[in-house]
């Protein structure tokens, strides 16, 4: 209930019918895809929480924290956190519109591996709505006249395990994908709430903590 | 034993030269030693594959042993030791496998061979060769991981035991966990453990994950995947609708598909041995075969599941014309609908001319098939269905099969079929109940609908026609429309005859017909009690005529509803009992049966009445009861009787229960222990006529409780509220009869003290004369004053004085006027008496005073002196003598005046009684005896007679007036 209510206090500044001064630029843009990560967050929580079972342990473990190994190539999410004050808003966007679309592509391998239908059709939903949260990111770039980055030619992400790549260790890639779209997850929903505050008149100011968060 | 010891010793030392010559032979044979020996590792299926070559090989073949070791870490520590017989061709690569149950990249192998001729064909050669030096091999791990732990990804069955090993090399505290479990490894050597999983189970599609950590920090970990058995494909069939495809299906059995790089699902192949031809199915149950066109008669069918571990087959051979399964029959249509007869047309697919078609046809109603017929055709079907009821829903199904060898029916097709309306096919069954009031009759017509067998379509109306039989009066037409079961006539006393009909679209029913005479609704016949049984209730009777043509016992199947939904059923002349059973009747629920005899003419005659229950419950409810008559020691109870249609059962009497202090009943009572825990006496009336109970031999002042319940032959009513009675006191009755006489008596004498209480004033206390109110003023004023309000003596006229003169006992002359009393006027005979005025020298006159306020003890003989008559004190001065005192001051005054003038003993003063006789009492005092007449006892007033005074005095008008006696308007002077 007090959720409920701080989520409508917090989101009383985007009613449009409080805010019509004519143009309204970037800022429902933004808060709406604040609003979609917060709801991805939520909607993955679950998603991770089955596929993870589905692996077995020590994957469903809380506190397994296994090595990178092969997770090398997925996009980090965590950042030092002065680089990441530092960040302007183009860089800002820019990182999080190419940390998803590799995300998405590593995510649409998983439903290989899927062996339920429920399970499936999970992973086809969240691939749709991170669909949305990367048409979302481009939105709010395109409001703010940053070009979309284009990718580097033979930096196509795959998803191709070579004959070395054992199942343990494809077990373990998943495992690091899931996590780092997590810790992607909130890092975006502190980036574009720094943003809309940045688009409307100075506020109290942000304190960050970037730390990963176990699933 | 020497002997024996020596013996030996020449027997070994022949042995060894003899072993000594053979190899030297062997030296000659040498180059049939194993060369070019390579050893190959196949990690996943975990074998030593070797290969060697046999060089110079004196023949062209040679039937060969070869003896292989193998040794793990060192060559010393031989594993497996073991023999490979084959015929070995010249310049010939041999291949042999090994499987090893560790997985290899566990631990260096080492191998070697050596070979023995071993063919019979050349004895000569039977040795063996030198061992191979030994061949190290080592699994090829790629990639630049660290492997620890082995074998890598595994696919085994399910139920198969497996072994891993893992190496801990530099990692001392490195543990190994299966699906989070600690595994307790065997150490094989140095470093590198093992351990053996037995019966592995299916756990789930990921696989079973063994991984090892140092410290909870993951260093590898491997998946081990557990496929479920392959199944052997169950059902097999196939079969053909057109004789172009064959469609062949099967159960497939579990899937035993892994995800990851375990094991895809099972596929399946199907192979034909007679056409060669092989076919990969798309589905995992099923799959479809093209027919040549040549159409080959007969087919032979593989079906081959695989997966990576197990291959399954299952074959089928058949003759193509027997797994025909046709499709179900199209254009299923009906023509020429009639009441009783519809034709019904189909078609079938197309087979060709391969064959003819059985086709299987089913008449059902709503439950039962009810007509089945086997049609034979080649495309087009025909079949006329007959002997069907009018206006009947039928639903028709056909199906169809190759008429030579029925493999499978086609699915059945369904088609409804109603058939038209016919006319109703019986009369209706109708009864009546007749009332008759004021001089009419209310004639309720009922009849049962026709059952749907018998009504052959909807029925629109019914028809009734009364006619009167008295007179030829015209008929009378009445239509009521469905779905009424019956309808109400008013008629007018009279025989009638009444017939009923029910139409439908197609015509008209016939006719059931009634007669309602003119004594019908007055019959009234005892009721009869019966007992009804689970069967229903049980009657009989008697007949009571013999040209009866039946019997009709009707009743109301719900007796308490305003509508009492009537029901009949008809007997036949024959019968003289029934049983008439309901799902409607309900126990505890009194219904009253009415016995009817029919007639010749179709007259329904009351002839006997039932009443009864089904079954009889305990009442539910207790009598109101009053308490009546309360006394000291009885009082009684009296209540009503229920209401007859209310009760559920006969009442066979009531139960008085009595609570009191009392320890033990009365003899006629028992003692019963009631729900509370407390007792009662129960006093039982088995008459359940009897309405009234005399509760008796009561203590008096004591509380009693009561309670009345009533039974059946069910149970009794519930034990309710005891009603509290309190009897009366034992001497209040005594009281009764004392005080009611009393305040009788008191109210008495009330009433007579009120009625004579004139009487009794007048006895008891007389009102006092009040002089201002003397009726004398009426008197004197008429004459003198008339504003005299008080009279003196002066205004008195006397009119006569009479003085008796006891001495001489004359009778003296009034003087004066000289009237005599009878002459004078004296309006008022008031009963005072004046006092005369008169010359006091006129002797011997007597003073009478009569005034009935004067008591006797106011003048007494003592003060009643003589009283002298003086001239000037006016002796005879009138006054009303308010009190005894003033009459006696004024007498002794009167006396004292009167004393020198009239001498003593001449005169007397006395009391005459009016009522007293002359000649009683003092016959000295008696001085107007004789002119007294006796008629004057009416007068109870006592007159005072001063027999001393002179008895004249002198009015106003200076005339005499003489003492009056008064009565009977007499005047004696």
């Amino acid at each position: 209930m007090l959720a409920c209510l701080c989520t409508v206090l917090w989101h009383l500044p985007t009613v449009p019918a409080l805010n019509r001064t004519g143009d309204p630029g970037p800022g429902p843009s933004i808060q709406k895809t604040y609003d979609l990560t917060r709801y991805l967050e939520h909607q993955l929580r679950s998603l991770a929480g089955t596929y993870l079972n589905y692996l077995g342990p020590p994957f469903n473990e809380p506190d397994f924290n296994p090595p990178r190994l092969g997770a090398e190539t997925l996009p980090r999410a965590t950042v030092n956190l002065e680089v990441w004050r530092s960040l302007n808003d183009k860089l800002r966007l820019t990182q999080n519109y190419e940390a998803y679309s590799h995300l998405l592509c590593y995510l649409r391998g998983l439903n290989r591996q899927a062996a339920t239908a429920e399970l499936r059709r999970s992973l086809a939903h969240f691939c749709t709505s991170l669909q949305g949260l990367l048409g979302s990111i481009a939105g709010v770039m395109a409001a703010l006249g940053y070009p979309l980055p284009q990718p580097l030619p033979g930096t196509e992400p795959t998803w191709a395990p070579g004959p070395a790549h054992s199942d343990f260790l494809q077990k373990m890639d998943d495992f690091w994908l899931l996590k780092e779209l997590q810790t992607w997850l909130w890092r975006s929903a502190k980036d574009f709430n720094r943003l809309k505050k940045k688009m409307q008149p100075p506020a109290a100011a942000v304190t960050l903590h970037l730390e990963a968060h176990g699933f | 034993m020497a002997f024996f010891a020596v013996s030996q010793t020449a027997f070994l030392l022949a042995v060894l030269s003899w072993r000594i010559s053979q190899s030297e032979v062997l030296v000659e044979h040498l180059p049939l030693t194993p060369e070019s020996l390579t050893v190959s590792i196949n990690s996943t299926l975990q074998h030593l594959h070797l290969q060697w070559t046999v060089h110079e090989l004196p023949y062209q073949e040679l039937q060969m042993v070869f003896q292989i070791e193998i040794s793990r870490f060192e060559t010393s520590k031989v594993i497996w030791m073991g023999n490979y017989s084959t015929t070995v061709k010249r310049n010939q690569v041999l291949h042999w496998s090994w499987k090893s149950e560790l997985p290899l990249e566990c631990a260096t192998h080492f191998v070697r061979i050596k070979s023995t001729v071993e063919d019979a064909r050349f004895p000569e050669l039977r040795f063996s060769s030198n061992w191979s030096s030994w061949e190290e091999v080592h699994a090829h791990t790629p990639g630049h991981d660290i492997k620890l732990i082995f074998p890598r990804d595994k696919l085994v069955e399910e139920g198969s035991n497996v072994t891993f090993c893992y190496n801990a090399g530099i990692n001392q505290n490195l543990s190994c966990y299966l699906d989070s479990e600690l595994i307790h490894g065997e150490q094989l050597y140095s470093n590198i453990f093992t351990f053996k999983l037995n019966n592995v189970p299916f756990i789930r599609e990921a696989g079973t994950n063994v991984y090892c950590a140092v410290n909870y920090a993951l260093k590898d970990g491997t998946v081990l995947f557990v496929s479920k058995v392959l199944e052997e494909p169950k059902d097999f069939s196939c079969e053909t609708q057109d004789f172009k495809t064959l469609n062949c299906t099967w159960d497939p059995g579990v899937d035993t598909g892994l995800v990851f790089d375990g094991q895809p699902p099972q596929h399946y192949t199907l192979f034909e041995s007679f056409s060669g031809e092989k076919k990969f199915c798309e589905h995992n149950n099923q799959c479809s075969w093209e027919i040549s066109p040549d159409l080959q008669e007969t087919y032979n069918f593989t079906l081959t599941a695989e997966n990576y571990l197990r291959k399954r087959s299952v074959s089928t051979i058949f003759n193509l014309t027997h797994r025909v399964h046709p499709k179900a029959p199209s254009s299923v249509h009906f023509k020429n609908i009639g009441a009783t007869n519809a034709t019904m047309t189909w078609k079938i697919p197309a087979l060709g001319n391969y064959s003819t078609l059985l086709c299987q046809i089913e008449l059902r109603d709503k439950e039962n098939a009810l007509q089945e017929h086997n049609v034979s055709i080649k495309v087009n079907g025909e079949f006329l269905f007959s002997e069907l009821r009018p206006d009947t829903q039928y639903v028709v199904r056909i199906r169809c099969a190759n008429a030579k060898h029925v493999w499978k029916w086609s699915q059945w097709v369904t088609q409804p079929l109603v058939t038209a309306e016919a006319v109703p096919s019986k009369a209706l069954d109708v009864w009546r109940r007749v009332k008759s009031e004021k001089g009419l009759l209310h004639v309720t017509i009922f009849w049962k609908p026709l059952s749907k067998f018998h009504a052959n379509g909807k029925i629109l109306f019914y028809n009734i026609v009364t006619k009167q039989l008295d007179k030829k009066s015209e008929l009378k037409f009445q239509s009521i429309p469905a779905p009424a079961n019956g309808t109400e006539l008013t008629l007018n006393q009279g025989s009638y005859q009444i017939q009923v009909t029910a139409n439908n679209s197609v015509g008209t029913s016939l006719a059931s017909e009634i007669v309602i005479s003119r004594d019908s609704g007055n019959e009234e016949v005892e009721e009869e009690k019966i007992n009804g049984t689970k069967d229903g209730f049980h009657m009989s009777w008697k007949p009571q005529s013999r040209g009866r043509t039946g019997y009709v016992v009707d009743w109301c199947e719900h007796q308490r509803n305003l509508h009492c939904d009537l029901q009949w059923k008809n007997l036949g002349p024959n019968n003289t009992s029934t049983v008439i059973s309901s799902d409607a009747f309900k126990p505890g629920i009194r219904y009253n049966f009415r016995i009817y005899e029919l007639s010749t003419e179709k007259i329904a005659y009351l002839i006997e009445n039932r009443t009864g229950y089904i079954q009889e419950l305990a009442p539910l409810d207790s009598p109101e009861v009053k308490a009546l008559n309360l006394t000291s020691h009885s009082f009684t109870l009296s209540w009503k009787d229920y209401d007859t249609e209310a009760q559920r059962g006969f009442i066979q009497g009531y139960r008085v229960c009595l609570k009191s202090k009392a320890t033990q009943c009365h003899l006629d009572a028992v003692e019963e222990l009631l729900p509370d825990n407390s007792t009662c006496c129960k006093h039982d009336i088995s008459n359940p006529k009897q309405k009234t109970f005399l509760v008796e031999n009561l203590q008096p002042e004591s509380f009693y409780e009561f309670f009345v319940s009533s039974y059946t032959s069910a149970g009794e009513s519930p034990v309710g509220t005891f009603t509290k009675v309190m009897t009366q006191d034992e001497h209040s009755h005594m009281l009764m009869r004392i005080i009611l006489p009393m305040v009788l008596c008191v109210l008495l004498i009330a009433v007579m003290c009120y009625w004579k209480s004139q009487w009794v004033k007048e006895k008891c206390y007389p009102d006092i004369p009040d002089p201002y109110k003397s009726s004398i003023f009426s008197l004197i004023k008429s004459k003198e004053n008339p504003h005299l309000t008080i009279m003196n003596v002066k205004d008195c006229t006397p009119d006569a004085i009479e003085v008796v003169n006891k001495s001489e006992g004359t009778k003296t002359p009034f003087i004066g006027t000289g009237k005599t009393l009878t002459e004078s006027e004296f309006p008022k005979p008031a009963n005072f008496y004046l006092l005369p005025a008169q010359d006091s020298s006129v002797p011997g006159p007597c003073i009478s005073f009569v005034n009935h306020t004067y008591r006797e003890t106011a003048c007494d003989s003592s003060s009643c002196a003589h009283t002298p008559v003086t001239d000037t004190a006016l002796p005879c001065q009138l006054r009303l003598l308010a009190s005894p005192d003033n009459l006696q001051k004024t007498l002794e005054k009167t006396h004292r005046d009167s004393q020198g003038e009239i001498p003593a003993g001449e005169i007397s003063l006395n009391y005459v009684s009016q009522l007293a006789s002359p000649v009683s009492g003092d016959k000295d005092s008696l001085l107007i005896s004789s002119p007294v007449p006796v008629l004057c006892s009416e007068y109870k007033m006592q007159t005072v007679v001063p027999s001393c005074l002179d008895s004249t005095v002198l009015s106003d008008n200076g005339s005499l007036s003489s003492v009056t006696l008064l009565g009977q308007g007499k005047h004696y002077n």
